[in-house]
């Protein structure tokens, strides 16, 4: 099964320069700040559906489908208890159903999906080496900018230790779903350690094979990869400039707010 | 020059490696890793380490590139030259053009996400231009094999192919010397010959090799071995000299190879490389075996075959195990598993064995209930799994995963293995007598106080199994039980588990270790790509030829040798006593 979210397809996007890909991602998020409304949203939501399509993206939405539905879906309903704005719908203890609480936590909850979403993309078209030459490029110090790019790489390995040490625990008999919330939260302790001591060992093991390999040599990193600057780039980056104004501009108007559905 | 010379006349600036007087200790131990250690190795050898785990082996080839002292705290003292420079000044990364490391843990070696970048990883450190990385990519990855791979994701690569990476990026820097840390021991037998072809051919290329490794069959062709006992050499010659010696191979935890082992027990002077030559000198020792009728084994060997441990009231009628037509996929992946059908009865012994990737890990998980088939069914005791949660089947089926760090969370020996029964609700009493039940039978009664991360890797191996055994369950899986276990582990943990099995515990291993199946089990099951394509009795299996060859699965070479004789011993003992009852 595979644990790394790219996908080689070639497409125009995945040949992007890597700063422009970089820079699409910081675009992404800057877009889905500034905005509130469901369908303020909506603009950034479509160019997602629009690069997944082109992409071919589709397999790694399908692996996190329950994450984008529990987001949205506990969002929603979160907000709903503490977002006690509007006239009332429906009685219901403890949360405030108004349009208005629907509209606000459906919009966080749109929002953080966005988000996923916009990351999910970015991983499923950037590769490794992609990611760190973006950041250098954008002045990151080249052993920061390996490490950021390294940690994705290794979240999915620790997910997938994860899941062995839930198997190994649950077969002992273990139940993690005894208890209230936070008896729940307390009953993860047997996984917790187990994971936390492997992700030391393989970032030492880790560490070792890197300084063996000549991470950190005298000379400055060369890169193998050359990534020329395209039509298609300054295309993309005059397009993401454009997404990003309009989004800023949306809530400067205040038309990416919840207010004109009050 | 070899070893033997003092080593203050030598001269460093002539030989590859040059160790005069190293001594380290971890920061908090009672005794240094490694005392005094002087070694001399010549440019184009190939000098192979072995020793217990604990001897000092991995600290010995962390002090060639500086990962100790550098990455370990401790004391050093001592002086390593490398090709005529000392190393006392140089960081890790400076010695990545001169010494190549390949480590044991090919994923964390493995940082890239396509094979041409990764062999290209270490040369953009050390800020080679892009012409010259180009020039140099193809050759490493054809040195070892993968030129046609360039595009693929590492991570897509079999065991096997991602170690021969990590060593074509060592390669492509062109060290004098390149050191190997066990290369092989998460590999399968097809992964582990790729590595040891590739090993003989930088060899021939006249690259300076330092290989530790637990299998003295594989470092036969070393022009030296050393054995390290408790951070000091305790033999150091020519494998023919070093093998020889049974007694001290043994004392430091060594395996000795079979053929030297079965020519010294049947009283013949000599350290064969292969089999022919142990054929020969058999035959030139004991003319007499020469010409015994062949045997057909699988019929007239069958009657020999260990009766059933179990005692016989124990044979249920019905399987224990029965795996009814299983078909299995990952979300997106192939067919894992192929229509499989298997029954395991109660107090059977039973190897499964098979490539990487053929499906015995996703069978086994399919028997304990951590998958659900997409087909077929799984009864244990004849009630059908799917009806089980797993808890209910961690009491008739317990399983032990490859990594012992998997499932170790707890302060004390004692409270990990409590922890099963308590997620039962058991009696507090109960659980001790219990846990007092389990920790002996593994051997860690004195251990109870103990904090499970500081025991060894084999200790922690019987912890795995306490913590199950507890549990009280009818049949045991063991997930590949010897890995990174050295021979006198691998042999106490395998004691382990035969007793359990003669107290009726029905047994399951995972293996890829062909002499462990000869030993040891009574059955053998051969899986490839999902399908059963081999299930009926050890000796048996190691007469079909053609199904070992294409599953890349090997006899023991005291097995083959033994065919040569028109006989089949599947051990050491076994093949002596069959030379010396026809002598």
């Amino acid at each position: 099964m595979p644990i790394y979210l790219y996908i080689d397809r070639g497409t125009f996007v995945h040949r992007l320069h890597p700063t422009v890909k970089v820079f699409a991602l910081f675009v992404m998020f800057w877009s889905v700040y500034w905005v509130d409304n469901p369908i303020a949203l909506l603009p950034v939501g479509l160019v997602m559906l629009w690069i997944a399509q082109l992409t071919d993206s589709w397999p790694n939405f399908y692996r996190l489908r329950w994450l984008f539905v529990i987001l949205v879906f506990t969002t929603t309903l979160a907000w709903m208890v503490f977002y006690r704005r509007g006239a009332v719908l429906v009685n219901v203890p403890v949360f405030h159903i108004s349009r208005l609480s629907l509209v606000f936590g459906l919009g966080r909850g749109i929002k953080l999906a966005e988000l996923l979403a916009a990351s999910v993309l970015f991983l499923s078209t950037t590769k490794i080496e992609e990611f760190t030459y973006g950041l250098q490029r954008m002045r990151v110090p080249y052993r920061v900018s390996f490490a950021i790019s390294l940690s994705f790489r290794l979240v999915p390995l620790f997910i997938d230790s994860a899941v062995t040490i839930v198997d190994a625990q649950r077969l002992r008999g273990y139940d993690f779903n005894q208890g209230g919330p936070l008896e729940r939260v307390r009953r993860y302790v047997p996984v917790v350690i187990p994971v936390f001591m492997g992700a030391l060992r393989k970032a030492n093991n880790m560490a070792m094979a890197l300084e063996a390999r000549g991470f950190g040599f005298s000379h400055e990193p060369t890169t193998f990869v050359e990534y020329p600057v395209t039509v298609t780039d300054i295309i993309a980056f005059a397009f993401l400039i454009g997404l990003g104004t309009m989004n800023f501009m949306l809530y400067w108007t205040g038309l990416g707010g919840i207010g004109p559905l009050k | 020059m070899k070893t033997d010379a003092p080593i203050s006349s030598v001269t460093p600036g002539l030989h590859a490696v040059w160790v005069d007087g190293v001594t380290f200790t971890y920061h908090g131990a009672d005794r240094p890793a490694l005392r005094a250690v002087s070694l001399v190795q010549n440019a184009g050898e190939m000098i192979g380490v072995m020793g217990a785990s604990g001897a000092g082996k991995s600290t010995l080839a962390k002090c060639l590139n500086r990962i100790v002292p550098e990455f370990e705290d401790g004391e050093f003292s001592g002086t390593i030259t490398i090709a005529g420079e000392p190393l006392n000044h140089l960081r890790v990364c400076d010695l990545a053009p001169k010494v190549g490391m390949v480590f044991q843990d090919f994923e964390s070696q493995l940082f890239s996400t396509n094979v041409a970048h990764e062999v290209a990883f270490a040369m953009e450190q050390v800020g080679m231009d892009r012409a010259e990385m180009d020039r140099r990519i193809m050759p490493a990855l054809e040195a070892v094999g993968l030129r046609g791979f360039e595009h693929r994701d590492p991570m897509s690569l079999s065991g096997g192919e991602k170690q021969r990476l990590a060593i074509a990026s060592v390669l492509a820097l062109r060290p004098s010397l390149i050191v190997l840390d066990e290369p092989t021991t998460d590999l399968d037998p097809e992964g582990r010959a790729e590595v040891f072809a590739l090993i003989a051919r930088l060899r021939a290329q006249g690259l300076s090799l330092i290989v530790i490794e637990h299998e003295s069959e594989e470092l036969r062709a070393a022009d030296r071995i050393i054995v390290l006992r408790e951070g000091e050499i305790a033999a150091n010659g020519p494998p023919f000299q070093v093998f020889a010696r049974t007694e001290l191979l043994t004392a430091c935890g060594v395996r000795p190879p079979g053929l030297g082992h079965a020519l010294e027990l049947l009283g013949i002077d000599a350290q064969p490389k292969s089999v022919e030559q142990a054929y020969d000198a058999i035959v030139r020792a004991y003319p007499r075996v020469v010409g015994t009728v062949y045997e057909n084994i699988a019929k007239s060997r069958v009657h020999e075959e260990p009766a059933p441990t179990a005692t016989p009231d124990a044979i249920a009628s019905h399987a224990f195990i029965g795996i009814e037509n299983v078909s299995f996929s990952y979300v997106g992946g192939p067919r894992v598993l192929d229509s499989i059908d298997l029954k395991v009865e109660p107090g059977e012994f039973v190897a499964i064995v098979g490539q990487n990737g053929s499906g015995k890990t996703t069978l086994a998980k399919q028997i304990v209930g951590l998958l659900q088939p997409a087909a077929g069914r799984v009864t244990i005791d004849g009630k059908d799994r799917a009806q089980m949660r797993p808890a209910e089947t961690a009491r008739e089926v317990a399983y032990v995963f490859q990594n012992p760090d998997h499932q170790i969370f707890a302060a004390t020996v004692e409270e990990e293995v409590a922890f099963g029964p308590r997620n039962f609700g058991l009696p507090d009493d109960e659980i001790r007598r219990r846990c007092d039940e389990a920790l002996e039978a593994v051997g860690l009664q004195n251990e109870r106080q103990s904090d499970p991360f500081l025991l060894s890797k084999g200790e922690r191996q019987r912890l795995a199994v306490a913590s199950v055994l507890v549990l009280r369950p009818r049949m045991l899986i063991l997930d590949e039980p010897t890995t990174g276990l050295d021979h006198r582990e691998q042999l106490r943990m395998m004691a382990l588990v035969r007793d359990l099995n003669r107290a009726g515990i029905a047994i399951v291993i995972i293996t890829h270790t062909p002499w462990l199946v000869a030993e040891y089990a009574r059955r053998v099951v051969l899986l490839r790509k999902g399908a059963r394509i081999f299930d009926g009795g050890v000796r048996e299996f190691f007469m079909q030829d053609e199904l070992l060859r294409s599953s890349s699965f090997r006899a023991p070479e005291i097995t083959e040798l033994s065919r040569r004789f028109g006989t089949l011993a599947l051990t050491t003992d076994e093949f002596v006593a069959w030379v010396k009852g026809r002598a």
